[in-house]
């Protein structure tokens, strides 16, 4: 690995921001924040699929994988990030290195000679360079490329140093941030600034959830003036240093491009989460509070609490139409980044049940609002190997799981009704509106006839009616020992074993952790 | 000219160059005399308001597309099920040409029937000396073991009595006496090809089975029905009951007949139920009809004989397929096994992974009887709602049926069921209360490009896609096919509503 690259690795992981990262010893934090991978064990994604995931939503850039075929094959447009114009970044661009590039070290001038046939032929306003696992064991050095490339073609062309085998995908992510705030952010200024102007990171408008929550911020006339990287142009991402306020979405994965901002161009920023109606209106609140801090008129702030009165006044009485659908139903959580107590809160006072919910990388305080709304700390789990969460619910007699699409295909073996909350989701949950969005799939879930069929036995596995005549016993009883024959007494109805009682909501703290995540997202 | 040899074009681009395309508007202009474009529009769009409806509602003597067909159609394809028969339609030799035509677009197969050809002296003197003739000249050119006769409105109106002249025809020699020629009165002018179905395969029973002693034993005989799907659908029962171990008989097998390999050799004749096992069959312990509508007097003939019946409405989809397997399993002794039930619970998976898509879908649904109820409750099943369902062979009875299932269901609540209409009325529904898909045959594509409606071909005939019919509709397996049918078409009509670049591409998934 290049020493360039392991320095930067070491800086992301010693992240001042992160309050785990703090509270750990000067030895722990020199190992990292990643989980060891355990080879043999499911992973998830590598570092080159988390800077991809994150930088792809800039949508009007090329993005170029170095690599052999495999790279960007296998990820080449697998994320349901939403544009509301060019449809370049959905295009797969990779060098396609062959085994004569790679023996002969042809890696570097094929790079090159691709950036220069993509900027003839799509003329983007960046390229981004992926390295991956190959080019960086051989030693292709994709930064001089980029600047060479950037100086004959007039068009930015950034370097991404994630390659696979560096780590997982949240290291990806943040890897991906660095590449923007040294390559992008501050390269652009904007035509005029605004007391009201927010960068918010971390939200990929999956599905459009950002557009869900965009209104709302229009309204308000606050404007997003560095989208990293939602529905975003690469003209945006690289203004990003004039926002006012810094709203981190959901994840920590990109705190430290938060906190970059913070030092280098005095950006403060706060975590927030628009999932879930009580998160939304506080994500609102912290927004213009911390812009009227900034110069913002304080008047911003009324207008605010308006807004979320109106808003939350609307949203609910929209659900309270729902509520019949889905009123007294069992709920199981298994989220991701997501900050659970807000969800849980809504689908509480929608009469759900929330029988238990993930707190995977959720912080101590998250954990004692959920702990706190829920009343007791036993329906909380962190992670879950697949075997594991099938007996949760085979066991926990829940209606519906809500996921993410890891989990779809183990929560439909075990019967159990499934909704995607996760990043692969096809519906957006964001803002007010998406609660309804979320409400509508619980119920699409939970009340489809088919369910019936899949939780019952097939109808001949019921016990037969008495008049059918059994097959004849043969050999002896196991229990009482007693031969078959004409003299034993036979049962005309087969007694049916009783169903096992399983845990029914009291038992999920001896699940524990699993070593493995598969839930990586 | 356009054409040229260096580059042929097909039909579809050719009449689009210039000159042919000033030829046919130089026609429009100068011979049509019409009326102005927007005139035509405005009143194709008044057509599709509710007012429109209710007058098309109102219409008592026209029908306009109907989704039926004669009754001599069903008694051909009824007959082509059994070993070297050749239909014989008594009457004029028009009709008989449709039936071979119909079969043959359909299951892309050769399709024989003959006809006796009559002709106005027939119609006033009688058709027997047709018959006399054609009944020779069939056995002498064709040498089929069994001709079975049905007739067109033709003979119907002046009365031939089929019974008499066959046996004045065998009495003058035609054929031998003891030659097979069963016979079912088809008249076109009552029911639908549903009812000639059936009373050709009365028909045939009859005559192997009329005077003939029966000795019970443990075999069923399964009345398939008319089917499109039939070359599928049928093997997919026989494996069932195979794997089922039951010993089965199939009353008219088209399976092989309308499948037959290109190997060089040209069969008239092909596969059916051979001769002597429909002699058989008179001793089976019950027979069992897959669609109910197809069946009633040869059911009734059959219990008549002492054996137990039962029917079906189309065994399509999850409890459909459950109520056909237990049926087997108890009328045999034999369990249900558990591939079978593997096979259920992959259907059941298949419609758990794809459910938000599923769920809360629209359907209008036109054809048979049995087929619209299959459909519609299979539909029901995935948590779409059948808003539409019309059969025009469909009576009063058949309407109540679908109106309990709708009942049986809170995606029923919507649904209409609308027996003896045709698909000018569907038009007017679909156009005033629309739905997401239709399900129905090749003459649907008009109200798909009319009303932009999704078509999924699932019904007789299909002409204008190929091979469907050989894939199974009935039974887990069958499910399968049709849940798969109804997904392609749902993300088909989702890709496309979703791909105008910039403006409905947010949508444009890579994965669904």
């Amino acid at each position: 690995m290049a020493d360039a690259l392991k320095d930067k690795i070491a800086d992301v992981f010693n992240e001042p921001a992160c309050g785990t990262n703090v509270s750990k010893s000067e030895q722990q934090r020199k190992k990292g924040c990643a989980k060891p991978l355990t080879p043999g064990a499911a992973a998830g994604g590598c570092a080159f699929d988390g800077a991809m995931i994150a930088l792809q939503p800039i949508v009007d850039a090329a993005h170029l994988v170095h690599a052999p075929l495999a790279c960007a094959g296998n990820s080449w447009d697998n994320r349901g990030a939403a544009s509301s114009g060019s449809i370049l970044y959905r295009t797969g661009f990779t060098t396609d290195m062959t085994e004569l590039d790679i023996v002969m070290g042809h890696g570097e001038k094929k790079l090159y000679r691709a950036i220069k046939e993509l900027v003839a032929a799509h003329n983007p306003p960046a390229v981004f360079v992926y390295s991956t696992c190959v080019p960086a064991l051989i030693g292709d050095d994709i930064d001089a490329v980029c600047k060479a490339a950037t100086e004959k073609f007039g068009t930015p062309c950034i370097p991404v140093n994630a390659p696979g085998y560096v780590g997982s995908k949240n290291l990806g992510n943040k890897l991906a941030g660095e590449a923007l705030f040294d390559h992008v952010i501050g390269t652009l200024e904007p035509e005029e600034c605004t007391p009201y102007d927010v960068n918010i990171i971390g939200d990929y408008n999956l599905s459009g959830e950002l557009w869900q929550v965009k209104p709302l911020l229009d309204r308000l006339g606050i404007r997003i003036l560095g989208s990293i990287t939602g529905d975003a142009r690469y003209r945006q991402v690289a203004m990003a240093h004039r926002a006012k306020v810094t709203m981190l979405v959901c994840s920590k994965a990109l705190i430290n491009l938060a906190r970059k901002l913070d030092e280098t161009y005095g950006i403060p920023f706060f975590e927030g989460s628009f999932y879930g109606i009580s998160d939304t209106s506080e994500a609102l609140r912290i927004m213009c509070r911390m812009l009227v801090e900034q110069g913002a008129e304080p008047e911003l702030l009324d207008r605010c609490e308006a807004l979320i009165a109106e808003e939350e006044a609307k949203v609910w009485a929209d659900l309270d139409r729902l509520r019949p659908r889905v009123a007294g139903r069992k709920v199981l959580l298994y989220t991701g980044g997501h900050k659970s107590w807000s969800v849980v809160s809504a689908l509480q006072e929608l009469g759900m049940e929330v029988i238990g919910t993930s707190v995977r990388k959720a912080t101590d305080e998250d954990k004692e609002r959920v702990k706190e709304i829920m009343q007791t700390d036993a329906h909380m789990f962190d992670n879950m190997a697949p075997k594991d969460m099938y007996r949760l619910l085979k066991d926990a007699k829940a209606d519906v799981l809500m996921s993410g699409g890891r989990s779809q295909f183990v929560a439909l073996k075990a019967k159990m009704p499934w909704v995607d909350v996760n990043q692969e989701k096809h519906e957006p949950y964001a803002g007010y509106v998406g609660m309804i969005d979320m409400v509508r799939a619980i119920d699409r879930a939970v009340n489809n006839p088919m369910w019936a069929e899949l939780r019952s036995d097939a109808p001949w596995d019921d016990p037969l009616p008495a008049t059918t005549v059994m097959p004849a016993h043969k050999g002896a009883c196991p229990v009482t020992h007693i031969p078959a024959g004409v003299n034993r007494p036979v049962a005309p109805t087969p007694p049916r074993p009783a169903r096992a009682e399983g845990p029914t909501g009291a038992g999920f703290a001896g699940l524990g952790s699993s070593e493995t995540d598969f839930e990586d997202c | 000219m356009p054409q040229s040899a260096d580059k042929v074009l097909d039909h579809a681009p050719l009449f689009q160059q210039p000159e042919y395309k000033e030829m046919l508007k130089n026609k429009k202009v100068k011979f049509e005399c019409g009326h102005p474009d927007e005139m035509v529009k405005e009143i194709g769009d008044w057509s599709k308001s509710w007012d429109y409806r209710e007058k098309n509602l109102a219409r008592t003597a026209a029908t306009i597309n109907p989704a039926k067909a004669c009754q001599p159609l069903g008694a051909v394809f009824a007959a082509a099920g059994y070993e070297s028969t050749m239909s014989f339609v008594h009457g004029s030799q028009g009709c008989v040409a449709y039936y071979r035509s119909h079969l043959s677009r359909h299951f892309k197969e050769p399709a024989s029937a003959v006809s006796s050809s009559m002709t106005e002296d027939a119609a006033v003197f009688g058709g027997l000396n047709n018959m006399v003739d054609g009944l020779a000249n069939t056995k002498a050119l064709y040498d089929p073991k069994m001709i079975a006769v049905s007739t067109t409105c033709m003979a119907e109106v002046i009365g031939d009595d089929l019974n008499s002249f066959i046996q004045r025809a065998k009495e003058a020699g035609s054929v031998e006496q003891d030659f097979d020629v069963p016979f079912a009165h088809t008249p076109a002018f009552v029911g639908s090809h549903v009812d000639g179905y059936d009373n050709m395969q009365k028909g045939i029973l009859t005559n192997f089975w009329e005077g003939q002693e029966r000795v019970a034993n443990q075999s069923i005989n399964i009345v398939p029905g008319f089917d499109g799907f039939a070359v599928g659908n049928m093997r997919e029962l026989k494996r069932i009951l195979e794997t089922m171990e039951i010993d089965y008989t199939f009353l008219s097998d088209v399976s092989d007949v309308y499948d037959t390999p290109s190997d060089g050799t040209f069969r008239m004749f092909d596969g059916g139920t051979k001769l002597e096992d429909v002699k058989a069959a008179l001793n089976a312990k019950a027979t069992i009809s897959m669609q109910e509508y197809c069946s009633p007097k040869t059911l009734e003939y059959c219990e008549k004989q002492g054996q137990e019946t039962t029917s079906f409405h189309y065994p399509m989809g999850v409890a459909a397929t459950d109520e056909l397997l237990m049926k087997l399993s108890e009328l045999s002794g034999k369990a249900i096994p558990d591939s079978l039930k593997l096979e259920r619970g992959r259907l059941i998976d298949a419609m758990a992974d794809s459910q938000a898509y599923l769920h809360g879908k629209t359907y209008a649904i036109y054809g048979d009887p049995d087929f619209v109820y299959a459909m519609a409750r299979f539909v029901l099943e995935t948590g779409g709602e059948p808003r539409h369902c019309l059969a025009t062979n469909g009576n009063k009875a058949w309407a109540k049926k679908m109106q309990a299932l709708f009942d049986s269901s809170d995606f029923g609540k919507e649904c209409q069921v609308w027996a003896g209409k045709d698909l000018w009325h569907m038009r007017s529904l679909m156009a005033t209360e629309p739905v997401d898909l239709l399900i129905g045959s090749s003459y649907g594509k008009y109200l798909e490009r009319d009303l932009g409606t999704p078509l999924i071909r699932l019904s007789f005939p299909i002409f204008d896609r190929h091979h469907h019919h050989r894939f199974p509709t009935w039974g887990y397996q069958g499910g399968l096919q049709v849940l798969v049918k109804l997904l392609d078409t749902i993300f088909d009509k989702l890709d496309e509503e979703t791909d105008v670049p910039g403006e409905t591409d947010y949508s444009y998934d890579l994965t669904r």
